[in-house]
């Protein structure tokens, strides 16, 4: 079944346009007491979830902008993306 | 000290009419044989630059306004703004009007990147282009959701590509592509074999600019 990923900007496009980033971990975690191991994990592990998952995608042919998308792993189908518009919506609304 | 000479690296096999020396590019401004189009259009010669900014929005080029949305564009005076993303916009001087002007392309200011030499530049003009790009890409350029000109950032014949639409309007329809230069040849032969059973020609730069001129 062939990837179509929605660009915030370019809209639906090929996923094939797309270079993939990885799971949304999160923020970094704060380096006081940080332990190499606890490091460690945050870099490598993943939860590899069979399912609904939320991950980074680049448009590595296209506006060159990452985001992030929910992907549903078992239909390799997008469950939800989240528009720049919605985003600064929201961010004008967090500000408030 | 030497002139240096600039190349094209756009090759079109037709044979040149009428050709002029420029900012020391050679330009040909007419090919035997362009027929009554679609016609393809060498425009590697003309300034472009790339800029990049936090806050690119604020920053007015050549005293224009950068559109506020990506895939906006603007056309004033032979420059064309094209809004990429959140931080950076591309700028191309079509330069119909600006004869003699091609050595003062560069801004003071930080920020721009001169790109003239390291992409491609094409026009393709007529009718039936946009048939013609259907064969190359996905891109819907006919979507009603877009109104020239417009910016399209995507794959062309599987190359990324700049594609500009600046008019949608039937017979006088036209856009402007580019792409890292190293691709010039090859995009060059995909187009002219797409366009081929539209009778695609190379033209030369003065059906562009009479083209340009009347948008």
């Amino acid at each position: 079944m062939a990837l179509t990923i929605t660009c915030p900007i370019c809209g639906k496009r090929n996923g094939y346009e797309f270079r993939f980033g990885g799971e949304e971990k999160g923020p970094r975690p704060e380096e006081n007491g940080l332990t190499p191991e606890a490091w460690c994990d945050y870099v490598h592990l993943n939860k590899c979830v069979a399912g609904v998952q939320e991950e980074w995608w680049f448009h590595k042919d296209g506006c060159g902008l990452w985001f992030t998308i929910q992907r549903d792993t078992t239909t390799n189908l997008e469950a939800e993306t989240v528009s720049m518009s919605k985003l600064a919506t929201e961010n004008e609304e967090a500000e408030k | 000290m030497k002139d240096i000479k600039r190349v094209s690296p756009v090759k079109l096999k037709s044979n040149p009419l009428k050709t002029e020396k420029r900012d020391n590019w050679d330009i040909v401004m007419e090919y035997a044989g362009e027929g009554g189009g679609p016609y393809l259009v060498d425009l590697s010669h003309k300034p472009r630059l790339d800029l990049q900014n936090a806050d690119v929005g604020a920053i007015t080029p050549f005293g224009m306004t950068i559109p506020d949305s990506p895939g906006k564009c603007i056309l004033q005076d032979g420059l064309l703004i094209n809004r990429m993303n959140g931080t950076q916009a591309s700028i191309y001087n079509l330069g119909y009007n600006l004869a003699g002007q091609e050595d003062v392309m560069m801004p003071d200011e930080t920020g721009y990147t001169d790109v003239t030499e390291s992409t491609i530049c094409v026009a393709i003009i007529g009718k039936n282009i946009f048939s013609i790009c259907e064969k190359l890409t996905a891109l819907d350029f006919m979507s009603p959701e877009y109104v020239a000109p417009f910016l399209f950032q995507g794959p062309f014949s599987h190359v990324p590509c700049q594609i500009v639409t600046l008019s949608k309007a039937g017979d006088d329809s036209g856009i402007i592509l580019t792409c890292s230069r190293g691709y010039g040849r090859d995009m060059i032969h995909s187009i002219l074999d797409a366009g081929d059973e539209f009778n695609l020609k190379p033209a030369g730069e003065n059906r562009f600019s009479d083209w340009i001129s009347h948008l």
